[in-house]
């Protein structure tokens, strides 16, 4: 159950962390760790190093993402950054930069 | 779906999990029910719900607390606090709301009397606007005399200077302020106590306002007749 919404007017310069969904429209610098999932959407821009279970972006990442369970990046999405993940979707029209490692054990 | 629903709610909410830590600025409402540390502006409403704490210097519009705020609130327009708002900081805001069963410790700044008035015609602009192009340069003088407090105090001065015998009458003059103009009201109930000359005086300047003028010495003439009935009893 999401409850938190950051809205695409708000700004946010630091710290947010929690155990809840939490969605993106606006802007948030810093660092986010959450127990549940993470949505940036469209509109959302994302500077910070982001600990989550689940991601979905549609919006622009910058910064390191390490998901326990999944991460998905929608069409049209910008993403800049490392990503650490068991499960990773690139969907077609996203634009990534970065390292991408599943833990897979040799 | 979720996400798509999510779309159409143009508010911020921080839920009862979260916690942020820095600065969080914007132009939109925002409901705190988790926590909030550091520093919030905004150019709207920040609303801290019941499960909501906020550590953090505020400078928002206007603030409605029902939870926990431990910081200085700064508002260009309301600060209020509900019956399980709990607050310790100072407070600067033209218009401040604490309601029984609100604690709150700290300072309370509302500013002069000039800002307060401002933040109450920004608030009720519309009423003011139309009298002064309508209502003629006297009028206009006249709402310079805080035109919105004074409305509420003009029943009042009726009811005083009416005693038993009109009834009828001081009813129209309420409905004229609340309907058209504000300001002008003022003026004709001060001038009633002096003298009749004033009046009439009022008359002959103003013979396009119909209910006004007219009335006061109607007024005047009854209270006299009767007055007069009284002594030659």
């Amino acid at each position: 159950m999401a409850n938190t919404i950051i809205g695409s007017s708000i700004i946010i310069d630091g710290e947010i962390s929690g155990d809840e969904d939490l969605v993106i429209q606006g802007t948030v610098k810093g660092r986010i760790s959450l127990k549940e999932s993470l949505y940036v959407e469209s509109s959302g821009i994302v500077e910070a190093d982001i600990d989550t279970q689940n991601v979905e972006i549609a919006g622009r990442v910058t910064g390191n993402i390490v998901a326990s369970d999944k991460v998905e990046l929608k069409a049209d999405c910008r993403v800049i950054g490392d990503i650490k993940s068991p499960r990773i979707l690139i969907a077609d029209g996203a634009a990534f930069k970065g390292n991408v490692d599943m833990d897979i054990k040799d | 779906m979720s996400v798509n629903l999510k779309m159409f709610l143009k508010k911020t909410i921080i839920g009862p999990s979260i916690l942020i830590n820095g600065r969080l600025s914007g132009e939109e409402d925002l409901t705190v029910r988790g926590r909030v540390e550091g520093e919030v502006a905004l150019s709207r409403r920040l609303i801290v719900d019941k499960t909501g704490i906020v550590k953090a210097n505020v400078s928002v519009k206007h603030a409605i607390i029902s939870g926990v705020v431990v910081g200085n609130i700064t508002a260009t327009d309301c600060v209020e606090l509900t019956p399980g708002g709990r607050m310790v900081g100072d407070i600067a805001a033209p218009r401040v709301i604490i309601v029984e069963g609100a604690s709150f410790r700290g300072r309370v700044h509302m500013g002069d009397a000039q800002t307060l008035r401002e933040a109450r015609e920004r608030l009720g602009t519309k009423p003011a606007a139309t009298s002064q192009t309508s209502a003629s340069a006297r009028f206009s003088s006249s709402s310079s005399l805080s035109p919105i407090s004074r409305p509420p105090s003009v029943p009042r001065l009726i009811l005083r200077s009416t005693p038993i015998p009109l009834t009828q009458k001081p009813i129209p003059r309420p409905l004229n302020t609340m309907a058209n103009v504000p300001p002008s009201p003022p003026s004709p109930p001060e001038d009633i106590p002096p003298t009749d000359a004033l009046p009439m005086d009022d008359d002959d300047e103003f013979s396009g306002d119909k209910p006004l003028p007219p009335e006061p010495p109607a007024f005047m003439e009854a209270n006299q007749k009767k007055v007069v009935l009284k002594k030659k009893k």
